[in-house]
C-alpha cells in the first residue's frame, strides 16, 4: 500500500455475505493494537448487519422470508416491516426510472437482491457512525461507500479505482469520493447477464458506474442504466445528482464531468 | 454596467471579460441581445461583447425589450436582485435569461427560455459524453484505496484487485 500521509494507516478486514466479499477499511492514527481492536469490533457489527439482512432476503436460502414470498407461501401483507419497506422503496425506484429498475424478475418473481446489498451498506454506515468511526471505506462486492478521508489531511478523498470490464486486472479510471460518497457499478462481466435490458434486447453497456450521494441511489441508477441504455442514462443525470461512467460493449466510454480528467 | 447578451453562455463570457455591475442601488433591467448600461458607474468595459443590438436600461426602466425587475431597490451597500431579461428572437429561436445581481456582481444566470439547441448546450455540462480512455481520471491500483466494479462473486474475489488491496492493508 502506498503511504497515505504520515501517521495514518489503513487497515482492512473482510467477510463473506450475499454471495460476495465485503471489505471494511478504516483509517486510523491511534496505537496499532487499539486501532486493530476498533476495526475488528466495527467489522463484527457490519457483518451482523449484512448477515441479518441476508437471512431475510436471500433467494438462495429456501427458508428465508424472500423465498417463502417467492413461492407464494406468504403475501407481502404478512411480511416483515423491513421486507415491506424495501419493497416499497424498490417500487418507488421502478416508477422513478420508468421501469428500468425493477424488483421483479422477467418471470414475475419478487427479487429484491438488486437493492438489498446497497441497503445493507446504508445500514452498516449508520452503525459505523454510531460507533464513532469517521474515516472508513466499505466495499461490498465492488459497490463502495465511504466516510471521511483515508489520510491525515481531511480534504484528501478516498479514491476508488474502477475495474476495466474488458480486463479485470486493470483499472479503467478512478473517482474521488467526496460529496458523492457512494459508487456503485453494474454490469454483466461477473455474474453473467443478470440484468435484462428493457425490451429483452442485449444491454447496450457492458458496465455502468454511478457516483451519488447515497449508496442506494448509486446502485439503483447503475442497474437501471445497464437495463435502459443511453436513454435512461440521460434521464438519470438530469433527474439525480449523479456522475456516470458507462462502458459500451465495444469498450468505448461515456462519462459525465465528474469522471473526466480535470486537465 | 450590465452586459446583456444573446445567451447565458455568451453572457458569462462577457462577464468574465470584465464587465461588472456597479452598485447602483437601482433596479436594472437586463435586456437580451443588447448592450445595456445602468444608471451607475461602469467599473470596466462599457460595451458588451456579442450583443446583437443595443437595448436600453436604467433605473426602473422597462426598456424597449426589458421586462421589468423583481428585485428590491437597495439603498445600502448590499444589493441583491433578480432580473428577467426580455424574450429575444435569435436565429436559433427565442431566448430569455434571468440574472441575479448581488453586491454589484452577477451571481447567477438562469435560462428561463431556451431553444432546443440552447437547452442541449446548457445541459451538456452535466451530460454524459463520449470520451477517450485517456480523458477519464487515470489511476493505478497502487494509488487507490478501493476498487469499484460489477459485483465480485466470492470465488472471483480472491483474484481481484480489491483482494490485493485488502491483503496489503490487513
Amino acid at each position: 500500500m502506498q503511504p497515505i500521509s504520515s501517521g495514518q494507516q489503513l487497515r482492512a478486514r473482510t467477510f463473506r455475505s450475499m454471495g460476495t466479499v465485503v471489505s471494511l477499511t478504516v483509517a486510523s492514527s491511534t496505537y496499532a493494537q487499539t486501532a486493530v481492536d476498533e476495526l475488528e469490533s466495527a467489522v463484527d457489527v457490519v457483518e451482523g448487519v449484512f448477515a441479518h439482512l441476508d437471512l431475510t432476503f436471500s433467494l438462495y436460502r429456501s427458508g428465508s422470508e424472500a423465498s417463502r414470498l417467492a413461492r407464494g407461501e406468504m403475501t407481502l401483507a404478512y411480511a416483515s416491516e423491513t421486507m415491506q419497506e424495501l419493497y416499497a422503496e424498490a417500487s418507488e425506484w421502478r416508477l422513478a426510472t420508468d421501469g428500468a429498475f425493477t424488483a421483479e424478475r422477467p418471470d414475475g418473481t419478487l427479487d429484491l437482491s438488486g437493492i438489498v446489498k446497497a441497503h445493507a451498506a446504508r445500514e452498516a454506515a449508520l452503525s459505523l457512525s454510531a460507533l464513532g468511526l469517521r474515516n472508513w471505506c466499505l466495499n461490498a462486492g465492488g459497490d463502495v461507500l465511504v466516510s471521511g478521508s483515508p489520510g491525515a489531511a481531511a480534504h484528501e478523498p478516498w479514491l476508488a479505482g474502477i475495474v476495466d470490464p474488458l480486463d479485470r486486472q486493470a483499472l479503467l479510471g478512478a473517482f474521488p469520493l467526496q460529496s458523492m460518497s457512494a459508487l456503485a457499478t453494474s454490469g454483466s462481466a461477473e455474474r453473467g447477464e443478470h440484468i435484462w435490458a428493457v425490451g429483452g434486447t442485449r444491454p447496450e453497456f457492458a458496465q455502468v458506474s454511478v457516483a451519488a450521494g447515497d449508496i442506494v441511489t448509486a446502485d439503483v441508477l447503475a442497474t437501471a442504466i445497464v437495463a435502459g441504455g443511453t436513454r435512461t442514462l440521460d434521464q438519470a443525470v438530469e433527474k439525480w445528482n449523479a456522475d456516470v461512467l458507462a462502458v459500451r460493449r465495444d469498450g468505448t466510454l461515456l462519462a459525465t464531468p465528474g469522471f473526466r480528467n480535470a486537465a | 454596467m450590465a452586459t446583456a447578451l444573446a445567451s447565458a453562455g455568451i453572457l458569462l463570457a462577457g462577464w468574465q471579460s470584465g464587465a461588472h455591475i456597479a452598485e447602483t442601488g437601482t433596479a436594472t433591467t437586463t435586456s437580451l441581445s443588447s448592450s445595456a448600461t445602468s444608471g451607475g458607474s461602469a467599473t470596466s468595459g462599457s460595451t458588451g461583447s456579442g450583443g446583437a443590438g443595443s437595448g436600453t436600461t436604467g433605473s426602473d426602466s422597462t426598456g424597449s425589450s426589458g421586462t421589468g425587475s423583481s428585485g428590491s431597490p437597495a439603498s445600502g451597500s448590499t444589493t441583491s436582485a433578480t432580473y428577467d431579461g426580455a424574450s429575444v428572437q435569435t436565429r436559433f429561436g427565442t431566448v430569455q435569461v434571468q440574472v441575479t445581481i448581488q453586491d454589484g456582481k452577477i451571481t447567477e444566470v438562469t435560462p428561463l427560455q431556451l431553444t432546443d439547441a440552447e437547452r442541449k448546450s446548457a445541459q451538456i455540462s452535466s451530460r454524459a459524453a463520449p470520451v477517450l480512455r485517456s480523458e477519464v481520471l487515470q489511476a493505478q491500483s497502487a494509488n487507490v484505496q478501493t476498487i469499484g466494479g460489477a459485483t465480485v462473486t466470492s470465488d472471483a474475489y480472491l483474484s481481484s484487485l480489491q483482494a490485493a488491496l485488502d491483503a496489503a492493508n490487513f
